[in-house]
């Protein structure tokens, strides 16, 4: 008996000790194909126009071979793209590129499994942008001041980190907003969450705000003055701004109080019902990510509503929800076999024309200045939403991964049922737990 | 007295069976809901109820048509997995059989050592080495291929050799022996002598190692990356339900569920009757 007991402790301590060399590898591996960086140098001679560059830039790599990550529904969309890029450069020989199905969400990750099989230009969402600058799988951007120059600023700040850009803006539309059903909630009433609420009561339809997730909860905690301001050196953990107590309590109490008095109205619900309860005409409004849009939209056709998150009144003021706003962007993967041809390729694909073709074709969000003053986004209605609300955000980059559950027990702490919204020691008490916790010092 | 015995027996059967339907219904409820919501009409995505309100077999259709539309491609993905099963299921279970019998009926100096060895490497779970295997792999240039899968599946296979070994261990040696008198050769008396008295684990070495490549997740999704076309059904169904598809393929995911188990339990009723009878006839004669 205790030799079979030696043996199995034996067996689970090395173990143990091959775990960790697994842990270990890997990041090793992320940051294995990391010297090479990209041969052009930030001339604003080499570009030509909002889309293209001087052929010079290429250098001397010809017969170009290159993959492509875009999101499937873009996938289409990107090849005719591609195809008009090798048009635009007649003097360049391109073997093949190739457009990979790849999620914008999981891009990062699969990237940094392993970077020399992964796409040499691809999309992906700004909350990923630590890893992969730390992991230094992702070049820096050749073209920082021109795309500077095109793009608004704050997706250009956001994809900075220690004054280097380092991916090209794709979108400017990664959040969340109110979606409403119009036969429910008038355009006025959408102004408002007491207003939203009410109108929903008296349908008898629901209204459905995702507490229980950080992403969403996170709302409460901004709204109450409690916002986000990067890292602190140490790079893991997350710094907050200043913020006035007895203010941030009594907003968390007046959001705790309106879930109570609407119970059985406002449901914490996972966002996939959002689309649902339309479609089965069981919900009057709700907070949806604009990835969902064109669900939502198929639910409920031409009552489709969308604004910018309502306000909340807190002691007869009016406050205006604060979100988290993400954006996407091209990355340039720093083990790119075609460094050059890849940095022109990521150029073209954030370029103005096809922003422009993508707000158009799939409703994205554009980034690029002059395409947000076209008619594609000025005239519709999800877009003014989506614009509006990303000027009333905290942008989602150098969040710490000890964010989005103490968030989203805030959520739950506020819509729970034992919680009575008079007590203010509490949600003092829940806020102090709720900054700790993601600092990580509970 | 008696009635009064009876009577007891009567209660507690009563409960017993009650907590046993209570168990069963609840272990069942996620394969009824599986199976009706998949052949649901309304709704893209979840219900807050439970029986649909229309039913309909588009799921199944498009799931099966729509291919090509879009990088999600079901046929594709069962076809990869199925062929992938059958030729990690041959291999492996020839190597696990194999493996059994050597330490079931010879005799050889490292024997007891190599039986240690091999239950001490089994206790390692089998994603522990994924990323050596991986780069192995692409060393060998076989990344994102659907050999590589075929060679992680089954090449480990042989270390699983304890259970057969017990049954081989119950046939009694006797019969070896007649047959070597006979004149057999070891390899005659594997394949002709006792292979066809131990259906029983013949047909539970297929099932398992048929299932594996169903089931497994992590090594493919490493294994394939980015290949869309290469995926197995496990890959492919999670990526169904990832947030950029679930809106629009949540009920199709259903359907591909029920799907995947069919060449399972189609597998398990053909095999099922030699398995009882393996059992039943047993192996000791004469």
């Amino acid at each position: 008996m205790k030799k079979i007991l030696a043996i199995l402790l034996a067996g689970m301590m090395t173990a143990t000790v091959f775990a960790g060399c697994g842990g270990g590898g890997n990041t090793e591996s992320g940051g294995s194909g990391s010297d090479t960086q990209s041969s052009s140098d930030d001339g604003g001679a080499e570009v030509k126009d909002a889309n293209l560059v001087d052929v010079s830039v290429f250098g001397d790599e010809d017969n170009i071979s290159l993959k492509v990550w875009a999101p499937d529904k873009a996938v289409s969309l990107v090849k005719e793209q591609i195809e008009a890029f090798k048009a635009a450069y007649p003097e360049k020989t391109f073997t093949k590129i190739e457009v990979v199905a790849q999620g914008e969400g999981d891009a990062g990750t699969q990237l940094m499994n392993d970077a020399s099989t992964a796409a040499d230009v691809f999309s992906f969402a700004s909350d990923q942008l630590n890893k992969l600058v730390d992991a230094k799988v992702i070049a820096p951007v050749a073209f920082a001041k021109a795309v500077t120059d095109m793009n608004s600023e704050a997706c250009v700040t956001a994809g900075t980190l220690q004054d280097t850009l380092y991916a090209y803006p794709e979108t400017n539309d990664n959040g969340y907003y109110l979606v409403y059903d119009k036969t429910v909630v008038s355009d006025e009433q959408a102004g408002k969450l007491e207003d939203v609420l009410a109108a929903c009561k008296e349908a008898g339809k629901k209204f459905i705000f995702n507490c229980g997730n950080g992403f969403y909860g996170c709302t409460f905690a901004f709204t109450a003055g409690v916002k986000i301001d990067g890292l602190e050196e140490d790079g893991v953990t997350q710094k907050f701004t200043d913020y006035d107590e007895a203010e941030a309590v009594k907003t968390l109490q007046a959001f705790s109080k309106l879930m109570h008095e609407y119970k059985g109205t406002f449901t914490s619900l996972d966002n996939a019902q959002v689309a649902s309860g339309f479609s089965t005409g069981t919900l009057g409004a709700g907070v949806d990510g604009s990835w969902n849009t064109n669900a939502d939209q198929d639910a409920l056709k031409d009552n489709f509503g969308a604004a910018k998150l309502p306000t909340i009144n807190v002691d007869g003021t009016d406050k205006q929800l604060i979100s988290l706003f993400g954006y996407k962007y091209i990355g340039v993967n720093a083990a790119s076999q075609f460094p050059a041809a890849a940095q022109v390729l990521a150029y073209y694909l954030a370029g103005e024309t096809c922003q422009q073709q993508r707000a158009e074709k799939l409703g994205w969000g554009p980034s690029n200045k002059n395409v947000q003053g076209m008619d594609v986004v000025t005239k519709s209605a999800v877009q003014q939403a989506i614009k509006q609300q990303s000027e009333n955000a905290c942008v989602q980059v150098n969040i710490a991964p000890t964010f989005w559950d103490p968030m989203g027990n805030l959520g739950n702490k506020l819509v729970a049922d034992d919680t009575d919204p008079d007590d203010a020691a509490y949600f003092s008490k829940l806020l102090k737990d709720t900054v700790a916790n993601v600092r990580d010092e509970g | 007295m008696i009635k009064s015995y009876k009577f007891r027996r009567r209660i507690a059967n009563f409960f017993i069976y009650l907590l046993l339907a209570i168990l069963g219904i609840i272990w069942v409820s996620p394969f009824v809901y599986l199976v009706m919501h998949s052949f649901r009409a309304e709704s893209m995505t979840t219900v807050p109820y439970l029986i649909p309100h229309e039913w309909t077999f588009d799921n199944y259709i498009k799931l099966f048509t729509s291919a090509g539309s879009s990088s999600i491609n079901f046929p594709r993905w069962f076809i990869n997995t199925f062929v992938v099963a059958i030729f990690s299921c041959i291999i492996s279970t020839i190597s696990v059989l194999a493996v059994s019998y050597t330490f079931s009926r010879l005799r050889f100096g490292a024997r007891k050592k190599l039986m240690n060895v091999a239950m001490i490497l089994g206790m390692f779970p089998g994603f522990m080495t994924m990323i050596a295997i991986y780069y192995l792999l692409k060393a060998m240039g076989l990344n994102q291929n659907l050999i590589a899968l075929v060679i992680c599946y089954s090449s480990g296979a042989g270390l699983g050799f304890q259970i057969s070994k017990g049954f081989f261990d119950t046939i009694p040696r006797a019969l070896d022996e007649a047959a070597t008198i006979d004149g057999a050769t070891r390899n005659q008396i594997f394949w002709k002598i006792i292979l066809p008295m131990s259906k029983p684990i013949v047909v539970y070495t297929v099932l398992t190692s048929f299932i594996g490549p169903w089931c497994d997740f992590i090594l493919a999704k490493i294994i394939m990356g980015d290949k869309r076309e290469l995926y197995t059904v496990a890959i492919g169904l999670q990526s169904m339900v990832s947030a950029e598809f679930i809106n629009e393929y949540y009920k199709q995911f259903l359907a591909g569920s029920v799907m995947v188990a069919i060449p399972i339990t189609t597998l398990f009723l053909i095999m099922q009757r030699y398995y009882v009878e393996g059992v039943t006839a047993g192996g000791v004669k004469g």
